[in-house]
């Protein structure tokens, strides 16, 4: 039985057209798959059916009835509960509490919130659907992944029956991953409606039933999972061959340029976040680390980078001991740095292009003399990034803010690669970047290897890293467990190197 | 569309507005805040008893005050009513007495908004411009009486006097605003706490240095001495009568200021590194800005306009340092934020202010309305022009407009 029916939606903004007549069906009790690049419509889609949005044209039904949402209130009334990507939820108080925001069991003739029948209430919810959520536990205590399930017993605790995940596993772990999966099993068990965006093939396959993808707004297909191939489902999102596994050749190494000793972070709570690590990376090579997120990569990276001074050890970068120096002066010695966090750091989101493109160079020579900045030679700059990079809109005096995730990242990736830097320390590159920019941007990576130049690449893509590296470190609760040769190292021994246990023989 | 969603789509215009569609909303916030004024004039004059009825575009009506006289008082009185000549029942110069009391107010207030906008842009709230502009325009005073015992006067004295004043006072005020900037950098105290408290310890530390030391046998009230006649801000280029306590060189300087603040924000690498410290400090840390140096230096920066303005009162106006010195410091947040905080903007903004406060006191003078009822009218301008200025900024920190997310 047909649960959700779009048809014919087109939603237009200033200048652009985000959905071009989108048809969409989705059974009943079934996963679908919304799949496409960054920017091909998929959220827009979405905020269409759950009422943040009105269609310009079009007709969304539920359970075969005709709707015209006004606002997110008439779609949960329907049914419909949507997960955004960032969650919204209340850290200082618990899951129990979050889960009936707005929505309260009341007593007292409605003067005092119900707090045991909430607790009973999401109790119950967990059940149902084999949730291993603590309804007492603070929300502030618990991992992503769980904050993700408290979401998904928000939108269940209000009636939803068809439930939208935006990018669900972005924020996740694999194994997590893993557990939402088995979640969407049993959701849909129970005749659930699960939809959700990704633009990562291998989810789409893996688990959902149907795939819809995306493609400048328009649905170019929608299929069976079963009877959909990897090949296919990217040719369909980009429009043309995609290579999927970048050939690459092996670096030939030079000098040291970066060498690190005995480095030590200490977190504010006296608790060591990297733990004697000691590496050198040459020139012409790409030194890879693999981790799940959150051991420790981060804190390295900004000893490395001069954005945090490390507690023990020292950092060497051409020749020069660099631990306590300013990030100025890191950045002034050729090291470049694409960042984690794009929003926060990598651009300021309410400048333009043009004043983005010269974030740390701001004092170089290049842009500014005698203090004073070059606009002319700086809009060049960024010109020739968005041209080179096909950084869309291709526009420089656009806002940070209102390009996609993915074009934001390809413009800082462009930037940084740009610097003709020593050393390159780029971390998750392609993270939220659609199929034909990771492409580009690993190519460009190989490139500026080719050209002599160190590059330390931190990513939680299995692929990435062990495609792409020429040594490869896995680090574990501050440690590095092992450094192994990529090209004979297998993805068993990999996992279980990121889990902290070695494997035999090694 | 939904009441939240209509909010949003409402404030994501008002995020992304243009410059020129920013200026046609302060223009109709400025009619729409004069056609409100109108009525509640009206409606106060129902309430007053008076011997004669106004009559209204020829129609008797029973209120005793006169809108269209109190809005000409208010705009045109401020500037010693121009219109008189057109109409024959009247002279008038550009150098009338209010004119130079408007530009007054104006000149001082681009220094304490300037001030405040700086701040703002660098992300702090110097909430102190006032204590600067005290310890600027005391720094002021003792500079020009002290320097002024080894030169000569006339033209001579005022080349060296003036900019030595000048100079004292944005020192002072300088390090009073760096003050809390190196708190902010170095022990994380809160700008705006210590900004307040330090208006205080200025205050009552420059009233007990000018009464200890600085107030002269004869003066009851705690002052300095009337500074060197050099020292004062000359008349020139020409002329408005001396007793006005107004120089076009000193609007020339504020002026001057307006560009230089502008050109330093937009153009150099420091303004570079001050407005991302403001807009994003992790990103502003990432792209190597010194944050600790950048925080002491805008404060100071900040520091030094206000005490520019208070060199500026002394030495135009006031002619000596006294105790209580006016709330131009206060006033300047206002005229900030007025001009979303841009220095151009707080030209314009300070000007919106001068006329209000010269055309008020012309209103009392022309009108029998009471001063509260004209401090109402003045309230309501300032809050429809800068409301749609404050719910941008607003909107923007909330993090919408901007978005074509798909």
């Amino acid at each position: 039985m047909t649960s959700i029916s779009l048809s014919g939606i087109t939603k237009r903004f200033p200048g652009v057209v985000a959905n071009d007549d989108v048809t969409l069906t989705v059974e009943e009790g079934t996963v679908h798959a919304l799949l496409g690049e960054n920017g091909a419509g998929k959220t827009t889609l979405m905020n269409v059916l759950y009422g943040l949005y009105e269609p310009d044209e079009g007709t969304v039904s539920v359970d075969g009835v005709d709707r015209d949402f006004d606002s997110p209130r008439d779609a949960i009334d329907a049914g419909i509960g949507m997960i955004h990507q960032h969650f919204m939820l209340v850290d200082p108080m618990t899951v129990a509490e979050n889960v009936v925001l707005g929505n309260e069991p009341r007593k007292w003739g409605g003067l005092r919130v119900d707090r045991d029948a909430a607790r009973d209430a999401v109790e119950d919810l967990c059940d149902r659907y084999g949730f291993d959520v603590d309804p007492d536990a603070r929300i502030e205590d618990v991992s992503v992944g769980v904050q993700q399930r408290v979401e998904i017993l928000k939108a269940l605790y209000r009636g939803a029956d068809v439930l939208i995940l935006d990018e669900p596993t972005a924020v996740l772990t694999p194994q997590e991953v893993e557990d939402l999966f088995d979640v969407l099993g049993e959701l849909t068990a129970e005749g659930k409606t699960i939809i959700f965006i990704t633009h990562k093939l291998g989810e789409a396959l893996h688990a959902a039933d149907d795939v819809t993808v995306l493609r400048d707004g328009k649905n170019v297909g929608s299929l069976p999972a079963a009877d959909a191939t990897r090949e296919e489902l990217a040719e369909l999102m980009v429009g043309r061959e995609v290579l999927l596994d970048v050939d690459v050749d092996a670096g030939t190494p030079g000098d040291p340029v970066l060498d690190v000793a005995d480095l030590t972070v200490t977190d504010g709570d006296g608790i060591d976040r990297v733990a004697d690590v000691s590496m050198t990376v040459r020139s012409g090579e790409v030194y890879g680390i693999a981790g799940v997120d959150g051991n420790g990569q981060a804190e390295l990276v900004e000893a490395i980078t001069g954005l945090r001074v490390p507690d023990s050890g020292v950092v060497t970068f051409d020749g020069e001991d660099v631990t306590r120096a300013s990030r100025r002066r890191h950045i002034d010695a050729g090291m470049a740095y694409v960042p984690e966090d794009r929003h926060e750091r990598g651009l300021v989101m309410d400048f333009d292009l043009v004043a983005n493109g010269i974030l740390g160079s701001q004092r170089d020579p290049e842009f500014a003399t005698g203090g004073r900045i070059d606009w002319r030679r700086s809009r060049e700059h960024a010109t020739d990034i968005v041209d080179t990079y096909d950084v869309r809109p291709g526009n420089a005096d656009a806002n940070a803010a209102s390009l996609s995730g993915g074009n934001q990242q390809k413009f800082i990736v462009g930037r940084e690669f740009e610097r003709d830097p020593d050393l390159v320390v780029v971390t998750h590159p392609t993270r939220g970047v659609d199929i034909g920019s990771t492409e580009f941007i690993r190519e460009r990576l190989l490139e500026l290897r080719d050209d002599g130049a160190a590059v330390l690449l931190v990513s939680s893509k299995l692929d990435e890293v062990t495609s792409l590296s020429d040594r490869l470190a896995v680090m574990y609760e501050g440690t590095f467990m092992d450094e192994v040769d990529p090209d004979d190292v297998t993805e068993e021994e990999l996992g279980l190197l990121m889990a902290g246990q070695r494997p035999e023989g090694r | 569309m939904s009441e939240d969603a209509r909010w949003r789509s409402a404030l994501d215009r008002l995020v992304d507005a243009s410059v020129k569609e920013r200026m046609v909303i302060s223009v109709a916030a400025l009619v729409l805040a004069v056609a409100v004024g109108f009525v509640i004039v009206v409606l106060a004059g129902l309430a007053a008893s008076c011997a004669q009825k106004v009559t209204i575009l020829g129609v008797q009506t029973p209120s005793c005050y006169d809108p269209f006289a109190v809005y000409s008082e208010l705009f045109l009185g401020a500037i010693g009513h121009p219109e008189r000549v057109l109409l024959g029942t009247g002279t008038w110069t550009p150098f009338d007495f209010r004119v130079a009391s408007t530009l007054q107010s104006t000149t001082l207030l681009v220094f304490t908004g300037l001030a405040v906008a700086v701040s703002f842009r660098a992300g702090m709230f110097n909430i102190g411009v006032q204590g600067q502009m005290v310890l600027g325009g005391l720094g002021a005073a003792l500079a020009t009486i002290y320097v002024g015992k080894a030169v000569p006067g006339g033209i001579l004295g005022a080349v060296v006097l003036v900019p030595v004043g000048i100079a004292a006072g944005a020192l002072a005020g300088g390090l009073w605003g760096a003050l809390p900037g190196a708190l902010k950098a170095y022990a994380d105290a809160n700008e705006v706490i210590t900004t307040i408290m330090l208006n205080f310890v200025a205050a009552n530390l420059a009233y007990v240095v000018v009464s200890t030391w600085f107030t002269p046998a004869d003066s009851s009230l705690v002052q300095t001495a009337i500074i060197p006649a050099a020292a004062q801000i000359p008349n020139l280029p020409f002329g408005f009568d001396p007793r006005n306590n107004f120089s076009l060189l000193g609007l020339l300087f504020a002026v001057a200021l307006v560009v230089g603040i502008a050109y330093l924000l937009a153009r150099t690498a420091f303004g570079y590194d001050l407005r991302t410290s403001g807009e994003q400090p992790e990103a502003a840390a990432y792209g190597g800005v010194d944050e600790k140096r950048t925080m002491v230096a805008s404060m100071g920066i900040s520091g030094a306009l206000g005490g520019i303005a208070g060199a500026v009162l002394v030495m135009m106006v006031q002619g000596r340092w006294l105790a209580n010195l006016p709330q131009l410091g206060f006033d300047g947040i206002t005229v900030s934020i007025l001009a979303g905080n841009n220095p151009l903007g707080v030209g314009f903004a300070a000007l919106l202010f001068g006329v209000l406060k010269s055309g008020s006191a012309a209103i009392g003078f022309g009108t029998d309305v009471p001063p509260a009822l004209v401090d109402v009218l003045r309230g309501l301008i300032i809050l429809f022009v800068a409301m749609p200025e404050f719910f941008r900024m607003l909107g923007a920190r909330v993090g919408v407009g901007g978005d074509v997310d798909a």
